[in-house]
């Protein structure tokens, strides 16, 4: 187990080191670039300007010197500065991070709490109606284009005060109740999707189990139908949901990026677009990096909880 | 798969029916619409929705009528989901199969490909891709479809693999058989299932995804209208005139719901586990 | 235990009550804006969000009121003894927020950091012709040109030529991250993409002001939400550029919404090197076909002014659209200027523009909607803001549609966009008589005869129609009833909150 997971580890080098010469050279494709916006149409700059205008933007020296320069720099931590506001860039990102991460972690709690239950809910009630109900209302969520149901949002309590964050976000540290409620909306926001999701898994999972002899054998012990529900059969058949949503968290972290747009906070998925906006290419190049990194983390862990679990289900097979 | 069954199933046809009403709102739209959707009406400008006007779905910033607005950009909003599924099923499915098929290392490193694209949040990556395209309408067909091929690849290959050691098609290829025929003959077959209900989620996401684009300012460009950049234009107008934006949303909603319902039901029926459910 | 804790909490709310009563008399006022500042630098900042905080935290020699006269700032008067050379004489006393007096020293120093090619300092071109800055004394600086250059003053009104610190600019390396200026307010603390907050200096050189003593800046990229904050009371002011919500706060009793037309210039503009527009009957016959009013009132539901070649708000110098050639649209005489260019049928081209920042994406549709009555096709080439700019660098373009900033002063604004040496001329327009009038105006001193000379400008400018100006947007904003005090300028500069006050 433990060669696998350092085999897995080091799997991530060559992957992280094409990710960063595929991107270092793609948004240098991209038409326009900072020193052009900075200058804009309204500033004229003498050649001499210019010149120096272009050593300061990074742009005096072939894109294959400047790559190589970069990597060295990331080596020992350095990971540049923003072309736009001149802030060292790592250390803007990891600031951000922890928002970013909050209105991840409670949009898939969220997505798990509305999910599971009914999901759980619908594969129980023999009445089609119901069970129908449910499944139309949890597919209605992953229907609404995100910013739309955010902006209605925005909209909607942009007249109570502390549940838009107006410029004024408040991190967890500093005031909890103020900070989860500011975060409330635009997780669910995030979260409605994914919750349809892993609805549909639960129900299908849950299906699937509830036919197994080994929930058979528990009905017929004579166990009561709440603990063959929830301790038998919904144990089992929470392993996908679980990987389902693990897989899903490049889903989250994209819809954060429009919800933290119209909500307006400063997390990661907003400096991502604007860098892409103003071309600032150390920080695109740093974010990439940076999300490409916790994917392949995440995943691994997720195929690790998988494996891990995984012989349990197949010896009750087995025993039938 | 058997029709009946997929008649029976109320959450099919409902998706199938929605599907089909919007198919028929196309067709509508191509000999006849209320206005024209890019006749602008200096009186009325950012009115609401009257029968006496005959703007029954109100008009938006510069005095054109939103419902032949919604009614043209539905077409567009279709044919960009479906390029764009389709590009990235054919392109997604072969990579899969070429991997599964050829093993080892090459497999090994076609996935971490990927892997890596999957791992992007879609929106990023196609927003990526347009940056790099520009804002050209096929250039989103070109950047959602990208974002498709890992899901297609993963399904496809993982068929593949789990056929390739199987004993008929072992048996295929001892008789003489060559790869194509035993690709059609046999590996088709058995991802046609996951890869149906795929496309139909696909459609689904194509439009949320090709909307949330040109919400950003990056997808299909006024005065061409599509719900994406309605929707755009309508963020500052909501508090003022909401059904700028209501209206948009409604139409994207309820395609989405359709073809969501669709893949679901088609789900339902061709999903061998779930057959014996109840 | 119950007996002790009683006196404590009387008495720690004893001690609490001046700490909390002062608490409750500091007046803060919070202002919403759209976009971040990207640095705070003042000899470097080129973004208008960077410039609305350097309002506050820096000074200039002179500076423009809300009347867009010239008045004096840090320096207190000057003088000419010739058209090349010009004395400021400066105000004593006035302290750094570092607590170091400023000097003339730290003038010179400033604007020759400006003149630095190092520097790489957008202000550069104000002082363009200048060949020595120096101190002369403690509180005087001479500035020698090396030849006429009337919009100097106008120049240095310019935020890009603050005076700075010596001692802070060679500490830090720039001025992005922190501010050292003389400015009525300090930067307390930088939140980026969440707030910025400055309080007041208490040094600062005009005695009694600031009123407020607390400035909080919110970045909030919805307009409505802007409003909303407004409304609600979280926000006692917020700059609302959006035409359709600010019309929608006029109706509403509960804020205050200050409009005032701005110095900036919507453009309609060609580059005059491509057919059609190398004839100068194609651009008027556009020219004719144009509808100012209908473009204000769809692109900004009315929030803007109808303008000529200079800002319609500058009175002293602008001659009204309505006087000048082309003001109403004529399509008759649109079309028989296209047949004689041989064009009877109209013609197609591509109007550049963007749906983001100043890109003019609304403008763009009408604009297309009113020349396809005169049989000309127009396409949108819609892009995004980055790719916008680049097309501009390259001049890589048949027509755009642009905002411009102008000046309160004719010559720095015409100058450089329509003369044939122009810097930002991205019209690539060459044309003699311009040439000799924009010069003409830039060797002159006294206004009266500059006056005869920027009229008869205009009109040709008009005329030859390079680039049609359409109006200046107003500048918008929208405040809670508590707020007093503000006064707008022109320009967009938020100055004036050093008079404003909030009432409890």
């Amino acid at each position: 187990m433990g060669r696998y997971i350092i085999r897995r580890l080091l799997s991530l080098i060559p992957v992280l080191l094409g990710v960063s010469i595929i991107v270092f050279f793609l948004v240098r494709l991209i038409p326009g670039s900072a020193l052009q916006m900075y200058l804009g149409t309204q500033v004229e700059a003498t050649a001499e300007q210019m010149v120096e205008l272009q050593r300061l933007f990074g742009e005096d020296k072939p894109v294959p010197v400047l790559y190589v320069e970069w990597l060295g720099r990331i080596m020992t931590g350095d990971f540049g500065h923003s072309l736009r506001t001149g802030r060292a860039v790592l250390p803007d990102i990891l600031s951000r991070l922890p928002l970013s991460l909050e209105i991840t972690l409670m949009a898939l709690v969220l997505a798990l709490a509305i999910g599971v239950p009914l999901g759980v809910l619908s594969s129980l009630k023999q009445r089609p109606f119901t069970d129908i109900t449910i499944r139309v209302t949890g597919l209605l969520g992953l229907s609404l284009p995100q910013f739309w149901l955010a902006a209605l949002m925005v909209m909607a309590f942009s007249g109570f005060r502390g549940w838009i964050p107006m410029g004024n976000f408040i991190s967890l540290w500093d005031d909890p109740v103020k900070n989860l409620r500011m975060l409330f909306l635009p997780s669910l926001a995030i979260g409605i999707g994914l919750a349809a999701v892993i609805m549909r898994y639960t129900r299908n999972s849950m299906l699937e189990v509830l036919q197994s002899d080994y929930i058979r054998t528990a009905k017929a012990k004579g166990l009561s139908r709440r603990t063959v529900i929830v301790r038998h059969a919904l144990r089992n058949a929470i392993l996908p949901v679980i990987t389902v949503a693990g897989f899903n968290v490049g889903y989250l972290l994209g819809g954060a990026i429009v919800i933290e747009e119209v909500f307006a906070l400063p997390g990661m998925g907003r400096l991502a677009l604007y860098a892409i906006y103003q071309r600032d290419y150390p920080v695109i190049q740093a974010i990439v990096l940076l999300i490409a990194t916790l994917f392949v983390v995440v995943n691994l862990i997720t195929d690790l909880i998988y494996a891990l679990v995984d012989p349990r289900i197949r010896l009750d097979e087995k025993a039938r | 798969m058997n029709a009946s069954r997929f008649t029976k199933n109320p959450i099919a046809m409902t998706g199938l029916a929605i599907v089909l009403f919007y198919v028929a709102i196309i067709l509508v739209s191509l000999v006849w619409l209320p206005f024209d959707p890019v006749a602008m009406d200096m009186d009325l400008l950012l009115d609401p929705p009257s029968f006496k006007t005959g703007h029954l779905f109100g008009t938006d910033e510069f005095g054109r009528d939103i419902l032949s607005r919604i009614m043209s950009g539905c077409a567009v909003s279709l044919i960009i989901s479906l390029g764009a599924t389709a590009l990235g099923a054919v392109a997604g499915t072969l990579l899969g199969i070429w991997a599964g098929f050829l093993g080892g290392r090459w497999d090994h490193w076609l996935m971490r490909v990927a892997d890596v694209l999957f791992s992007f949040p879609s929106l990023l990556l196609a927003i990526f891709v347009m940056a790099i395209l520009g804002e050209r309408t096929y250039n989103v067909v070109i950047a959602i479809g990208i974002v498709y091929i890992p899901q297609f690849a993963r399904i496809s290959r993982g068929a593949i693999l789990s056929l390739k050691n199987q004993e008929f098609v072992r048996a295929a290829f001892s008789n003489g058989a060559g790869k194509s025929y035993v690709l059609f003959r046999h590996l088709l077959p058995n991802i046609l299932v996951p890869l149906i209900v795929q496309v139909s989620l696909s459609l689904s996401v194509a439009i949320l995804l090709e909307s949330a684009l040109s919400f950003l300012g990056l997808g299909i460009q006024p005065p061409a209208p599509s719900w994406g950049n309605m929707l755009s234009a309508a963020r500052k107008l909501m508090m003022i005139a909401p059904w700028t934006a209501v209206y948009p949303g409604l139409a994207i909603v309820f395609l989405v719901l359709g073809f969501n319902l669709l893949g679901d039901g088609l789900r339902d029926v061709l999903d061998p586990r779930l057959r014996n459910a109840r | 235990m119950k007996r002790f804790s009683f006196p404590l909490v009387v008495l720690a709310l004893m001690l609490a009550m001046p700490a909390l009563s002062a608490f409750a008399a500091e007046k803060t006022l919070t202002i919403g804006v759209d976009q971040e500042a990207i640095g705070l630098d003042p000899n470097i900042v080129t973004a208008f969000s960077s410039h609305r905080r350097i309002d506050l935290l820096y000074n200039r020699l002179v500076r423009i009121d809300d009347k867009l006269a010239i008045v004096p700032d840090l320096a207190a008067s000057w003088e000419n003894p010739d058209n090349v050379t010009y004395i400021f004489h400066l105000r004593r006393g006035v302290k750094f927020h570092n607590g170091r007096e400023m000097v003339a020293d730290d003038v010179a120093y400033s604007l020759n950091r400006v003149l630095d090619p190092k520097t790489a300092s957008p202000g550069r071109s104000y002082l363009a012709t200048a060949t020595s800055i120096t101190a002369m004394d403690a509180y005087t600086v001479k500035i020698i040109l090396s030849g006429p250059l009337p919009s100097l003053l106008d120049g240095l009104s310019s935020n890009n030529l603050a005076i700075v610190p010596k001692e802070a600019v060679e500490k830090e390396g720039n001025l992005q991250k922190v501010a050292v200026g003389t400015g009525p307010f300090m930067l307390k603390e930088w939140l980026p993409d969440n707030s910025m907050t400055l309080v007041r200096n208490p040094n600062y050189f005009e005695k009694g002001l600031p009123l407020l003593d607390k400035v909080i800046f919110r970045v909030i990229p919805e307009q409505a939400s802007l409003y909303a904050g407004v409304k609600s009371g979280e926000l006692d002011m917020a700059t609302i550029s959006e035409g359709a919500i600010v019309r929608q706060a006029k109706k509403d009793a509960k804020v205050t919404v200050m409009s005032k037309p701005g110095i900036n210039l919507r453009t309609f503009g060609f580059n005059n090197t491509r057919k059609p527009f190398d004839d100068i009957r194609v651009r008027q016959a556009l020219a004719l076909a144009i509808d100012r009013s209908e473009i204000i009132a769809a692109a900004e539901f009315g929030m803007g002014q109808a303008t000529g070649p200079l800002p319609v708000s500058v009175v002293e110098w602008a001659l009204p659209p309505a006087s000048l050639p082309f003001a109403k649209p004529d399509f008759d005489k649109a079309r028989k200027l296209l047949a004689d260019a041989g064009y009877p049928a109209g013609f197609t081209f591509k109007i550049v523009t963007a749906s983001t920042y100043e890109g003019g994406l609304a403008v763009a549709q009408v604009i297309q909607n009113q020349l396809s009555k005169i049989g000309v096709k127009a396409e949108l080439d819609v892009v995004e803001w980055g790719v916008y700019i680049d097309r501009w660098v390259k001049r890589d373009f048949d027509s755009m549609v642009e905002i411009r900033g102008g000046s309160a002063e004719p010559d720095r604004f015409l100058y450089r966009t329509l003369h044939s040496t122009g810097g930002v001329n991205n019209f690539l327009f060459k044309d003699a008589e311009v040439d000799k009038l924009l010069d003409q105006g830039r060797a002159l001193t006294k206004n009266s005869e500059r006056k005869a000379v920027y009229d008869k400008l205009q009109t040709v400018l008009t005329e030859k129609a390079p680039v049609i100006f359409l109006y200046s947007p107003m500048e918008n904003q929208v405040m809670g009833k508590k707020v007093s005090g503000f006064k707008q300028v022109g320009n967009g500069s938020i100055f004036y909150l050093s008079t404003t006050t909030v009432s409890n």
